[in-house]
């Protein structure tokens, strides 16, 4: 089995400085680390690698990401390519995600694309989602744990307020994995001196047969999916015609009404329209742009 | 991609990307030497503390012509101050000059930032050809018999062999001290300093300062600031922050009971100090400690494959009119490096071959300087010149300059009763004179 880790390298928060008067950031102090959530995903690909299987890390970077990859190489990955159009000075989510989802395209679809969830600096969670959409796979976020069973991945998702949800997905698909999961392993002595020497593979863009232009489609449009604005709830107000015995039980009963769900049918579109149109009713979604 | 493994062999192997060790390796490697230099911390620097004023300008130019060109310095040291306080008055010898050698290249001493100094002084190692290491610990030497062959690292398959080692490990020499060059540390031989880097306007700094492009300054406290505990302040310019700090001995720390951040607090806001520092911000915080018996506390040098450098050597000379260290490491680590070199020509790394390294050390001035002044550190952490004669001079200073109307009194019944009111005995002055002289004059 093939399986792709993307990487990223991003300042170490603990080190950015901002200027108070300015508000500018002292990038001299700056240090670069590998992004938590992509280290996690990278420990999980190696733990799930057996004989005969290959991990590959990519990143989206300039030359100084390659730091990086050396730091996999340095704990046991097999391949290692870095993507950048030199003179570019950052990439967005969307243009990140379509030079790796090209780059796996070009160096053979791997089975299993790894990713972290999301970064510490930007933070937008998109990237695994957009790769998903390049490569047309499935894409399953927010993964605490993975395995593979008869060419499936069964996983654990984390949802908010501590629930878990647990799940399975055909390969190939995109998984992203949550920060803090699991410690990256420490590099032995052998791995870490060759990692330095290493020669890191580069592919610019004429070799991910892209043009400059192919990366500056129009911005896209992400609907942010918030918790509306809480409105006041209405206070429930008991008949005051009935006996008392009947209000206070309308008034005990009150709180506990059972939370109607609805399930929707029908076509995959049909179904998201519907879901849509119900975010937009409850004030989740804004209209459409 | 070359085939390597943990086992591969180096001609020298360098624990420490500091002064010492950088420049070790760098010279090593310029010989076609195959040099590996270790570091713990995550990259050189990270965890290298020192005041910091570079007086090595010299040194490093004949290694790296030009070499401030290139290199992270703050500010050229042409001003340097020598201050004596009590509580409430400092008493200040006050040195400028513009002479060629101190406002010219290659100037007398830079203040550095160590982090980015190391850093930058190990690149050039590397680019000499060493292979640098980091984020790796070496926990200790390996052996073959009475030879050591290489080093232990806490990773896995973490043996590296080699036929020299040179230990630029710091002040805690753990290699020194399991190659049983070193003995146990005596807490008054140890300071312990504790730095900020305080972080102000450039213009305030040469407002404040005096100083005019990239002029900086050192000065240097002794006195009050320290209360009883023995040791002593600094405080140097840098280009848009201040470093300063307290040194304060050991065993004179644990018997007052004092801390020293305390001691820090105390010293910023002296009347002395307050309006230099006012106004800025906390950018780091830091500590280490400072080797500052210098020759008396100096390990065995070398061992059979084994040279110790830098702060693992107590390269540190702390005698009240000199404060340096950097400019001994890396003069020391390049004694070692000369050492390496004529043992791998010869292909025999014994202590005979090794004795060299003593060789070089004399011809580079360390060993003379350090026997030179092996009298003066015992005598500066003395408990006159710590506390009675800073005391003294503030209040001479007082009577000298007080306008009261009173009768003025000639210098010496002034300074004979100014002796007389702070207690000190004329044989003590006169004693502490013979030490002064045995420690300073010949």
């Amino acid at each position: 089995m093939r399986i792709a880790v993307c990487l990223s390298r991003l300042p170490d928060p603990e080190t950015v400085e901002v200027d108070p008067f300015t508000g500018a950031i002292d990038l001299s102090r700056t240090l670069y680390v590998l992004n938590p959530a992509d280290a996690a995903a990278l420990e999980l690909a190696l733990r799930l690698r057996s004989d005969g299987d290959s991990v590959t890390a990519l990143t989206v970077g300039p030359l100084e990401a390659e730091q990086v990859l050396r730091d996999a190489l340095a704990v046991g990955v097999d391949h290692v390519l870095r993507i950048w159009e030199e003179g570019r000075t950052t990439t967005r989510p969307a243009v990140t995600s379509l030079l790796l989802a090209t780059a796996l395209r070009t160096e053979g679809l791997p089975d299993l694309v790894v990713c972290g969830s999301r970064s510490l600096s930007g933070g937008s969670g998109k990237v695994p989602a957009f790769i998903a959409e390049y490569l047309d796979w499935p894409v399953v976020t927010d993964i605490l744990h993975f395995s593979l069973s008869n060419g499936r991945v069964r996983f654990r998702r984390r949802l908010p307020r501590g629930a878990r949800s647990e799940g399975e997905v055909t390969l190939p698909a995109v998984l992203a994995v949550e920060a803090g999961t699991a410690p990256l392993r420490y590099a032995g002595l052998p791995g870490l001196m060759q990692a330095k020497r290493a020669t890191i593979a580069h592919r610019q863009l004429p070799e991910l047969g892209l043009s400059p232009m192919d990366l500056n489609f129009p911005s896209s449009t992400a609907h942010a999916a918030m918790p509306p604005y809480p409105r006041p709830r209405e206070m429930f107000i008991p008949d005051s015609s009935l006996p008392p015995e009947e209000r206070v039980a309308q008034i005990m009963s009150a709180g506990v009404a059972q939370k109607a769900g609805r399930i929707v049918d029908g076509s995959p579109e049909e179904m998201a329209d519907a879901i849509l149109a119900f975010l937009q009713e409850h004030g989740f979604v804004a209209g459409p742009a | 991609m070359t085939a390597t493994n943990g086992s591969e062999h180096f001609d020298v192997i360098v624990v420490g990307a500091g002064p010492a060790g950088s420049a070790a390796a760098l010279l090593a490697a310029r010989a076609g030497l195959k040099v590996i230099l270790i570091e713990r911390g995550e990259y050189p620097g990270a965890k290298n503390v020192s005041g910091a004023v570079f007086y090595g300008s010299t040194i490093l130019n004949q290694l790296i012509p030009e070499w401030w060109e290139q290199a992270p310095v703050e500010r050229h040291v042409c001003r340097r101050e020598l201050v004596l306080m009590s509580p409430t008055t400092s008493v200040s010898l006050d040195f400028r000059s513009a002479a060629e050698g101190y406002v010219r290249p290659p100037y007398n001493g830079f203040t550095v930032l160590r982090p980015k100094f190391d850093r930058w002084f190990a690149d050039q190692a590397e680019a000499a050809g060493a292979f640098l290491l980091t984020s790796t610990v070496v926990d200790d030497l390996l052996w073959d018999g009475p030879q050591v062959v290489g080093v232990k690292t806490r990773r896995d398959d973490g043996d590296i062999r080699g036929d020299v080692v040179i230990a630029c490990d710091g002040v805690n020499s753990w290699l020194a001290r399991k190659a049983g060059l070193q003995r146990e540390l005596r807490t008054h031989e140890l300071s312990l300093g504790v730095k900020e880097v305080i972080g102000l306007d450039e213009s305030l700094i040469r407002q404040r300062f005096q100083l005019a492009g990239d002029e900086g300054m050192a000065l240097e406290y002794v006195g009050a600031v320290t209360e009883a505990v023995h040791g002593g302040a600094f405080l140097y310019t840098n280009r848009n922050s201040l470093s300063l700090g307290v040194l304060a001995q050991l065993s004179s720390l644990v018997e007052h009971k004092k801390r020293p951040y305390d001691l820090l607090e105390t010293f910023k806001a002296h009347p002395a100090v307050a309006p230099l520092v006012r106004g800025g911000t906390l950018r780091e915080y830091s500590a280490h400690l400072i080797p500052e018996s210098g020759w008396n506390m100096m390990p065995a040098l070398f061992a059979d494959g084994l040279m110790v450098a830098g702060d693992a050597a107590a390269f540190c000379l702390a005698t009240g009119i000199y404060i340096e260290g950097i400019n001994y490491a890396m003069q020391s680590g390049l004694a070692a490096a000369e050492a390496a070199i004529l043992a791998c020509r010869r292909k025999e790394f014994s202590r005979y071959t090794l004795s060299h390294y003593m060789e070089a050390l004399r011809q580079r001035n360390v060993l003379t300087d350090f026997q030179a002044y092996r009298h003066a550190p015992g005598f500066v952490n003395g408990e006159r010149l710590q506390n009675l004669y800073p005391q003294l001079a503030a209040l001479g200073g007082e009577a000298l300059f007080r306008v009261d109307g009173n009768r003025k009194q000639k210098l010496l019944p002034l300074y004979w009763r100014t002796l007389r009111q702070v207690g000190a005995k004329p044989r003590h002055v006169l004693q502490d004179l013979y030490q002064v002289a045995r420690a300073y004059l010949w």
